[in-house]
């Protein structure tokens, strides 16, 4: 970044964001800033308000409280302008199905008043960009789960939109169509495009993000990079240890989370763990990661409705 | 201006959809009238004889025109309108657009009465074939009260799809206000033939002052231009209160 005004300029910036339906409380004062030609990583459980954070940024919701500013504006103020400077991944597949794959695109094109001109030259970059050139006259049922939400996501790229808003883009993904979006972020980025997204996979989080928040119950509980937040909260070793837990270990003074079949601790030094192991007793030993961070910091627990 | 490039990419989107499907729609367009014309043409026709001077093709065939307009474009604007809406999210993705929900709306509701004024002409030159149209003019003159009637059902339309929670409102809507629009409306008989309050129910309905213009017209009688007026006006005011219902109604709905 070169520091000029406009690149000091929040691209989203929201300060105690408050949203009800009714009896339901789904956020709950949320703060936070993304910069311009970031990738940002909004992570949190089911319900935790993250798709209505979205919502709100994207004018598809009326925030009950508080402000919201993007590009350095207020959403009144840029009204339609702003639509023209977002693309919109949305979590579930609303692709036309009445309609082909280049027409999905081109259709959408035209609600952002893009002349002819102007897509007959763009969708097909697209097509070529997200691999689905050879799909052009399929139509979306057609398509594989991957294909849709490649398609969803060059949809997105019609109006050449700065911020990008993703919700969970890969979830349901096999591992290769999850590597090809995956690959296309990073791309965009590079161009870039400021990034907002989603996601329930913490290996994409790390991957892609710059900086990660994460919510729960409607409230940030904590932001920075990926490294500052496994600094943070977890120390540096995981240990794995089966249950029943062997009768002799202690683990008084050990910071621990519970998964079910087995607990796990955190520790700086392995010894800490080790010395108080019986000989030949049964564990495994691996770096702390952004997921030990997420269960440390969310729980454990499935929630209701999850 | 809600008439504007984003109402018509709405209705641009349809268009090209309907664009494959515009085959079936044709032939089922002209046959829809040519079964209702032969059935009715030759058995109440030949009961019938005249209605009011005229002989009962001549009666039948611009009553077909506004049912036509009429079931059309309610179909649109109910069931194929809140499949967008509701089960294929068609609606929500455009919401994510620089396209506003009025925009979208009128989009919606400009298609469904392009269906209705399509089914009508089909109607006309059926009609016409059959010998049932009096004057050529006449019918075609009707056909800026047809498009005006078919905008009113439609906006009608989105009023039952602004409140349909499931499919089972359109049910109610077909029962009480489409059916009777074709029975009781003066499509097949005289208004005047019903008891006072069918008559009064009658002129609730938009079918009835459409017909009552339509019919004089495509027929060649004469007709008084501030009757003419009248009608127009409860079919323009009636479908800008619906308009206005059901956007108030989805942005309800949709934004809280």
């Amino acid at each position: 970044m070169d520091g000029t005004a406009a690149d000091m300029t929040p691209v989203i910036e929201v300060e105690a964001l408050e949203k009800r339906y009714g009896d339901v409380h789904a956020v709950r004062g949320v703060s936070f800033s993304i910069m311009r030609g970031t990738c940002v990583g909004l992570l949190g459980p089911n319900g935790a308000g993250k798709t209505t954070t979205m919502r709100m940024i994207l004018a598809l919701a009326h925030p009950t409280a508080g402000r919201l500013r993007l590009f350095g504006q207020s959403p009144e103020a840029l009204g339609r302008t702003m639509r023209e400077r977002i693309g919109l991944v949305p979590q579930e597949d609303n692709l036309d199905p009445d309609l082909s794959v280049r027409q999905n695109l081109e259709v959408y094109g035209r609600y952002f008043g893009l002349p002819a001109a102007t897509l007959a030259e763009r969708v097909p970059k697209l097509l070529d960009f997200m691999q689905l050139t050879e799909r052009g006259d399929a139509k979306v049922m057609q398509l594989s789960g991957g294909m849709k939400r490649r398609l969803i996501v060059a949809r997105s790229l019609i109006a050449d939109p700065e911020l990008i808003v993703l919700d969970e883009p890969t979830t349901g993904l096999d591992p290769q169509a999850r590597v090809l979006i995956w690959r296309r972020l990073l791309d965009l980025r590079r161009e870039g495009k400021t990034l907002l997204l989603t996601t329930h996979y913490m290996d994409e989080a790390q991957r892609l993000c710059d900086r990660i928040i994460i919510i729960d119950g409607g409230k940030v509980l904590d932001e920075g990079t990926p490294e500052e937040l496994i600094g943070r909260h977890v120390k540096g070793h995981v240990f794995e240890i089966p249950k029943p837990l062997p009768e002799s270990f202690d683990e008084e003074g050990l910071e621990s989370t519970d998964i079910g079949d087995a607990m796990l601790y955190y520790v700086s030094d392995p010894l800490e763990v080790t010395r108080r192991l019986p000989p030949h007793a049964t564990f495994s030993r691996r770096d702390a990661n952004l997921e030990d961070v997420f269960l440390r910091l969310t729980g454990h627990t499935l929630r209701q409705g999850a | 201006m809600l008439l504007n490039r984003f109402s018509f990419a709405v209705w641009m989107r349809n268009a090209t959809v309907w664009r494959r499907l515009a085959g079936p729609s044709l032939t089922t367009n002209v046959l829809d009238p040519l079964i209702f014309l032969f059935a009715f043409g030759y058995g109440l026709g030949a009961v019938m004889g005249t209605v009011n001077g005229i002989d009962y093709l001549s009666f039948v065939v611009p009553g077909m025109m506004c049912y036509a307009a009429m079931f059309a474009s309610s179909f649109e604007s109910t069931i194929s309108t809140y499949a967008r809406f509701s089960m294929q999210h068609t609606w929500e993705a455009i919401l994510a657009t620089p396209v506003r929900l009025g925009e979208l709306m009128l989009g919606e509701m400009s298609w469904a009465a392009t269906k209705g004024i399509f089914s009508a002409c089909c109607v006309i030159v059926v009609g016409s074939v059959w010998g049932g149209v009096g004057s050529i003019s006449g019918a075609l003159l009707s056909i800026p009260v047809l498009a005006l009637g078919a905008v009113c059902f439609a906006c009608c339309g989105l009023v039952a799809t602004a409140h349909a929670k499931s499919w089972d409102i359109f049910a109610y809507y077909f029962t009480f206000w489409v059916t009777p629009s074709f029975m009781f409306s003066g499509t097949f008989f005289e208004v005047t033939r019903f008891p006072w309050f069918i008559q009064a129910f009658a002129w609730v309905l938009p079918t009835t002052h459409v017909i009552a213009v339509v019919r004089p017209l495509t027929a060649g009688l004469p007709i008084e231009l501030l009757t003419i007026a009248g009608h127009l006006a409860y079919i323009a005011a009636l479908a800008i209160v619906a308009f206005t219902v059901a956007r108030l109604r989805f942005s309800k709905r949709l934004y809280g």
